[in-house]
């Protein structure tokens, strides 16, 4: 018997970025098993390099790394397709972080450590804003 | 004149000192404490919930929460010393000790723990796969912590290895015979092995190795009790049964006599120079310095059958299934594909039903010689068409393999053999590398599975312990005494419970309405790693006896049916989080830090130098912050800023209030309160609790004899003083907090809690501890709070005389009305141990007492909080 998939042709494909190989490891399947084709990176360089060859729906994002920070990541993810949801990450959450990362387009700004049910409601609400977006 | 200064300056050093400081300052130490001691007590609980599983965290957060935690205790015992006024020398060295190692693990700098030479099975876990070998450690992890039945032994450590090496010039000589060969010339290759072999055969062991082996071999003689010893000498080397499994790469000697085991042991490390098992090392990119060879030495199973076993057989991941290997004899008939076995496959849900059986024609088994070694002897005639495992073997079997696949959370490759006696011992497991065939198509399935599958409910409640379970709900009634829990079935309760920890081998889940995360039971899920989440407060709503479920307790749902892909995504999924770095971290780190080993204020045992976690610090300062504040306020009167008030009740309490903020509405200069000027949450219902459940036992009691006797042997410390003695009784209070130290007649009652609006920040934290009476009646006493307690939810420890209970997390009206029922269990107890003659009286004394309090602890919720009396329990389920 073959699975019915009944939206494997419109999988929404995510992209999560954190230096801690711990956090894609925890994320990849939790996000799989959600139902999410997800490719993870733990180094910023790759991530980037990523983003210019392929469009993800929704990005998860550390803030914090080696290389090129999240900042600049998420910035560089806003002007090569402004419509890809950004979640971001962090274990330093400031007021000032957060509302840096809104102005720059982050949907979501998520503390770590967070519940694995949280950064997936997180990302379905996202999904849902965009399936209802302004388009 | 003289003489009587000269007494004074003696005793100087014990007696308080009197304050140099402002009673004001003083008081801002002892709530800085208290604050600080409350804040530790959650950054502890904190870092126990992101083992569950459910959190994601990585080592930054480790770092972050280790680093605010040792300089929350480092103030803490600044702000005791500010207020004591003495230096805590020894409270700053075990705090510097504790650090130190904290700072040691979170460098990466896992300081060799065992240096020993060689070391006993009895002590070997998880963590210790450096020390003694990845195969070695596991072993330990079956016999100590899942408990499953392992022959004794001991594992010759790497650390000898090293020894034995670097004593005989060996890595040298390697290094120079690998840079000068070729190793592409096959010939040249095993030449340079045999010769190194060679070596390792003539090489000699260090006499300090020597001497830890005999040991060894000494305390295993003793426990046989003269009976003949012989050993399977197996290796145990670094890599070897993890990712990269070396599987039959290295060399094993069974059947070793004592005189033998240090030629076997040079075999087996020589074992690691075969061409075969070198090459696959150079193959897999392993250095020479990753070279460690632990060798283990466990007495032999006199096997009447052994085998091996995969919790997942080699068919497609669908079908579900498990298979045996047998064979008559000892193990290598099977594991070596020495002779004809039996096959068995079977059912991976319980109950393990056998699916198929091939039978093999065993004609000659492997057994073990008189004067060591092993020897081919034939089968008897009937035996050799005949299955080698009957079916309740196969069943005791399968569920041992199926608990060790749960604990490492990966399908397992086990081996096994039962004596002549029906005994079955786990001889080893590794991890068994499952891939789907398609694995993409498995992803499909699993995320098809999961969006299509009924959610029962979801998010709900506190995940204690991760992973996913399929089976069949069992719910339990408060007075059930498990004894027909069904082996694999999921566990439904609506409060935890310790008394669950006696089904936790037989669980695959466990789900509670009610209950916190870092119980007794919490502790056992997370042992033996059984996915359980607490809490959820629907699931005795929600679940009946006999439903399927599957709880995915990573992503915390409960989804109706067996959905079989969550369980196989799990299993073949690329990292096991409790095998991850950061998790084992952290539980390193926790261990430095949670657990608690001073209890008893009263014990000798109860000193600065004995804290060995910052938990011990913590509970050390706050009793010494109290007791000065005892001391401060009942001495030193003048210098207070802050009037403490006697309390003006029905019942002689003798009770001393200080309210800190808002816990009083007398005016601030009055000298007493009464109850109704009482505004502190706890406090007032603590008191209601007291006087209008009418325990307070007025009649005297008759004391009989022998037991006042009985207690003059023992020996009391100064504070625990005669019935007369109230009145030395203290209350700190404001509007949410309460901190009282009440003693009452031999009893002491220590209580500390927060109840406010916010349910995250409430608990109470009781403390009795009482005397008079001989043992049994203590403990039958002891008996009756603990089940009183544990009706009402608290985590109950009971350590001799000492009871500790423990709630929180709870809803205001719930948390006042336990303080209620603590008030009544107070007032009950004062005198309670004198009636306890015998154990039906804990019984009745429980009926009593529930009716009493029965209606003073109705709270709006949703249900009684209390199931203790079976009449209760008939109106449950389905309330």
């Amino acid at each position: 018997m073959t699975p019915q998939c009944a939206n494997c042709a419109q999988k929404m494909q995510i992209l999560i970025l954190d230096d801690e190989p711990i956090v894609c490891k925890r994320l990849r399947p939790a996000f799989q098993k959600a139902g999410y084709e997800v490719e993870t990176f733990i180094d910023s360089a790759s991530a980037m390099a990523r983003i210019e060859e392929k469009r993800f729906d929704i990005i998860i994002t550390d803030l914090k790394m080696k290389g090129t920070d999240g900042m600049h990541f998420l910035a560089r993810i806003k002007e090569i397709a402004p419509d890809t949801g950004v979640v971001v990450i962090t274990g330093f959450a400031t007021s000032e972080t957060a509302k840096e990362s809104f102005r720059k387009g982050a949907f979501d700004f998520v503390a770590k450590p967070f519940k694995l049910s949280d950064i997936i409601d997180t990302v379905r609400r996202l999904a849902e804003n965009r399936r209802a977006g302004p388009s | 004149m003289n003489v009587i200064h000269g007494l004074k300056e003696f005793f100087s050093f014990w007696s308080p000192k009197k304050p140099t400081l402002p009673f004001s300052v003083l008081f801002k130490k002892f709530r800085s404490i208290l604050e600080r001691n409350n804040r530790l007590l959650e950054l502890m609980a904190d870092m126990g919930d992101k083992l569950g599983g459910e959190y994601v965290f990585d080592s930054q957060y480790v770092l972050d929460i280790s680093e605010k935690i040792g300089d929350l205790v480092f103030k803490l015992i600044s702000d005791l010393s500010v207020m004591t006024q003495n230096e805590n020398v020894d409270l700053f060295i075990a705090f510097e000790r504790i650090q130190n190692d904290i700072q040691e693990e979170l460098a990466g700098r896992r300081a060799f723990p065992m240096t020993r030479p060689a070391v006993l099975l009895d002590e070997l876990n998880g963590d210790l796969n450096e020390e003694v070998g990845n195969k070695f450690a596991n072993l330990g992890d079956i016999r100590n912590t899942l408990g499953l039945p392992t022959m004794d032994g001991f594992v010759i450590t790497t650390r000898a290895f090293f020894d034995f090496m670097e004593a005989n010039g060996l890595p040298k000589h390697i290094e120079h015979s690998l840079a000068t060969v070729d190793i592409k010339d096959e010939t040249a290759f095993e030449g340079m092995c045999k010769e190194v072999r060679g070596r390792i055969f003539e090489a000699t062991i260090p006499r300090h190795v020597v001497s830890n082996i005999n040991a060894m071999l000494d305390i295993i003689g003793g426990r046989r009790q003269g009976e003949p010893m012989s050993f399977a000498v197996r290796s145990s080397a670094w890599g070897e049964d993890s990712d990269f499994s070396f599987a039959g790469q290295y060399e094993s000697v069974l059947n070793v006599p004592r005189k033998g085991i240090l030629q076997a042991y040079r075999r087996v490390i020589a074992g690691a120079y075969t061409p075969e098992a070198w090459r696959y090392r150079l193959h897999r990119g392993y250095r020479e310095s990753e070279t460690a060879m632990a060798v283990g030495c466990q007495l032999m199973v006199e096997a009447e059958v052994s085998g091996a076993m995969y919790t997942y057989a080699p068919l497609s991941l669908e079908k579900e299934a498990m298979v045996i290997s047998a064979a008559w004899g000892l193990g290598p008939a099977v594991v070596g594909g020495l002779a004809e076995s039996d096959t068995f496959f079977l059912d991976r849900q319980p109950p393990h039903r056998v699916i198929s059986t091939e039978s093999g024609r065993k004609v000659s088994k492997m057994v073990m010689k008189q004067n060591g070694g092993t020897a081919w002897y034939d089968v008897a005639h009937d035996l050799q068409d005949r299955p080698c495992l009957s079916a309740e073997y196969i069943q005791r079997l399968a569920q041992a393999a199926i608990m060790i696949e749960r604990y490492y959370r990966r399908p397992q490759d086990v081996e096994w053999a039962f004596d002549s006696k029906g005994n079955l011992y786990i001889l080893q497991s590794r991890p068994l590398n499952v891939q789907p065939n398609q694995p993409e198509r498995h992803r499909l399935y699993i995320d098809h599975a999961s969006l299509s599958a009924q959610v029962l409910f979801s998010g709900k409640g506190t995940v204690v312990q991760g992973g996913v379970a399929s089976g069949k709900v069992y719910v339990a009634h408060g007075d059930d005494d498990l004894k027909d829990f069904p082996y694999g079935a999921i566990l439904v309760a609506r409060y935890t419970s310790p008394k669950y920890s006696r089904i936790m081998r037989k669980a695959r889940g466990i789900l509670t309405d009610v209950g916190s995360a870092t119980g007794h039971m919490a502790t056992l899920a997370r042992e033996y790693r059984v996915p359980t989440v607490v809490d959820t407060g629907v699931a005795t709503k929600v679940l009946k006896t006999g439903d399927e479920v599957t709880l995915d307790a990573i992503q915390n749902v409960v989804y109706e049916g067996t959905v079989k892909e969550l369980s196989q995504f799990e299993i073949t999924q690329e990292d096991v989080f409790e095998e991850s770095y950061e998790y084992r971290m952290l539980r390193r780190i926790l261990k430095k830090i949670n657990p608690l080993n001073l209890v008893d204020p009263h014990s000798e045992s109860f000193k600065a130098a004995r804290c060995r976690t910052f938990h011990d610090i913590t509970r050390f300062v706050h009793e010494k912050a109290v007791e000065r504040l005892i001391d401060l306020s009942e001495n030193y009167q003048k210098h207070h800023d802050r009037m403490p008030k006697r309390l003006q009740f029905v019942i002689p309490l003798g009770l001393v209030v200080i309210d800190i903020e808002k816990g009083t509405s007398s005016p601030a200069e009055a000298r007493s309160v009464t109850l109704e000027q009482i505004e502190s949450t706890p406090m007032k219902a603590l008191l209601q609790g007291l006087s209008e459940s009418g325990m307070w036992e007025t009649n005297p009691v008759a004391v009989d004899l022998g037991s006042l006797m009985s207690s003059f042997t023992r020996t009391f410390s100064s504070s625990l003083a005669g019935p007369e003695d109230v009145g030395r009784n203290l209350a700190v209070i404001s509007n949410h907090y309460m901190n009282l130290h009440l003693r009452l007649g031999y009893h002491f009652n220590m209580l500390d809690a927060y109840i406010g609006e916010a349910l995250n920040d409430n608990y109470i934290y009781f403390r009795f501890l009482g005397g008079v009476s001989n043992i049994a009646r203590r403990s039958r006493r002891a008996r009756f709070i603990a089940e009183v307690m544990e009706c009402f939810d608290f985590l109950v420890e009971i350590h001799g005389d000492l009871i500790v209970g423990r709630v929180k997390k709870m809803s205001q009206e719930r948390m006042v009305a336990r303080m209620k029922v603590l008030g009544g269990l107070i007032g009950y107890t004062r005198q309670l141990d004198i009636s306890m003659i015998s154990d039906e009286r804990i019984d009745l004394h429980l009926a009593d007492f529930m009716q009493r309090i029965q209606t003073l602890t109705e709270v709006s919720d949703d249900a009684p909080m209390c199931e203790l009396r079976p009449k209760d329990a008939d109106s449950h389920p389905g309330r």
